[in-house]
């Protein structure tokens, strides 16, 4: 059942107030960032930091980066390649979520508020606990299945059968990092996330039903043809525009739900 | 919920909306208000069936300010369901899925209910 407030643990309260910035700062932002210390009780909390934007880089994983270095060693998030193709640094920016290594600071208008990922256990700070959700990747079983002979050297596949996984725009589903920006974004999700796989799953059971190598594409979609599992998409479309790399998780949602009608 | 120590991030208190998730909350919110607004055409016949005093009490209610609006707004949940309706057929056959297309039939289709609730409401009333 929705429920669309927070539990009474997870209300946030206004945290401290850092100033770094001096006389001769000329170029000041303040950014507005969620903490929670799992090692004491109490609530998680809104700090803000006041930074010189002339001494970090134009991202905002880059002033992250300087306030984990300069102001407060203690801020927690994940980041790894600083762009884009790690899926690390994936959190709630400006209320959207995206990788705080593709999201230049001058996009966002004001203070920067930057809070985890929606609608998860918060582990630390800007951390969330995945272990749901990469159990539901499991669950799709993504890899490859075949019963035909293996042929001597690798499966091949025509251009135009690539291109199903890798778009023709280079926006198939395989462009997939999964950094669940999607999956996190999709109020069916939070609502029914315990049953319903998401955006980001999805995409992923449709990168396997679309290649033409995998012989298990009626295997998969039974075990998607589910009231929960895959029907409680209604088309928000906040999936498609969170989505840091441009993907449509949507549309291969409604592919899979077109094969289901397809095959009665 | 269980006692989760972990604290739950922030979500629809901070999501910053968008067209497409208006419209998917506004399909709902029209199809509770067209199921209330039956409730008000079952009293209808049921006054008729009933006789004159209470047919005349249904027409006093309903034609008050207050009824007009219930009646203005039931009109617009019909049209607004019924677009609404017609959009999710549309995405469930694989159209209408990318944003700059939903954002467009989603803008349409809030202009069509706006002009098509004022048309037939000043056509139905002659402008009462």
């Amino acid at each position: 059942m929705a429920q669309f407030t927070l539990p009474q643990n997870s209300k946030v309260t206004e945290g401290q107030a850092h100033n770094a910035t001096s006389a001769t700062t000329k170029n000041a932002r303040t950014f507005r960032v969620y903490r929670y210390d799992p090692d004491t009780k109490e609530n998680p909390r809104m700090d803000s930091f006041t930074i010189d934007l002339d001494k970090c880089g134009p991202m905002v994983l880059d002033a992250l980066i300087h306030i984990k270095n300069d102001i407060d060693t203690g801020l927690t998030f994940r980041r790894s390649c600083r762009e884009g193709i790690c899926g690390s640094c994936a959190m709630n920016i400006d209320g959207t979520n995206t990788l705080a290594c593709l999201k230049p600071i001058d996009e966002v208008k004001g203070d920067v508020a930057i809070r985890p990922l929606p609608h998860m256990p918060v582990m630390k700070d800007l951390v969330p606990d995945i272990t749901h959700i990469v159990a539901q990747y499991a669950s799709i079983e993504p890899w490859m299945k075949t019963e035909s002979q293996a042929p001597a050297r690798e499966r091949l596949q025509s251009a135009q059968d690539a291109d199903h996984l890798n778009g023709t725009d280079g926006k198939g589903p395989s462009a997939c990092i999964l950094c669940f920006c999607c999956s996190t974004s999709c109020p069916s999700y939070w609502w029914n996330g315990d049953r319903f796989l998401g955006p980001a799953i999805l995409l992923q059971a449709w990168r396997w039903i679309s290649d033409t190598r995998d012989e298990a594409t009626g295997e998969r979609l039974d075990a998607l043809e589910d009231p929960f599992r895959l029907y409680r998409c209604h088309t928000i479309m906040n999936c498609t525009r969170t989505c840091p790399k441009g993907l449509n998780p949507a549309q291969a949602i409604a592919e899979i739900k077109k094969l289901m009608v397809a095959r009665q | 919920m269980s006692a989760d120590p972990r604290p739950l991030s922030p979500h629809l208190q901070i999501w910053k909306w968008s067209l497409t998730m208006a419209l998917s909350i506004f399909h709902r919110a029209a199809n509770i208000a067209v199921a209330a607004g039956v409730v008000v055409l079952t009293w209808w016949l049921a006054a008729a069936a009933t006789g004159p005093a209470a047919y005349d009490q249904f027409i006093m209610v309903l034609s008050s300010p207050f009824g007009k609006l219930i009646l203005f707004g039931f009109l617009a949940a019909v049209y607004l369901h019924l677009f609404t309706g017609l959009r999710h057929f549309l995405m469930d056959m694989g159209y209408l899925l990318t944003i700059k297309t939903a954002d467009q039939f989603g803008a349409a289709i809030l202009l069509a209910t706006a002009f098509f609730t004022v048309f037939t409401w000043f056509f139905l009333t002659g402008g009462m």
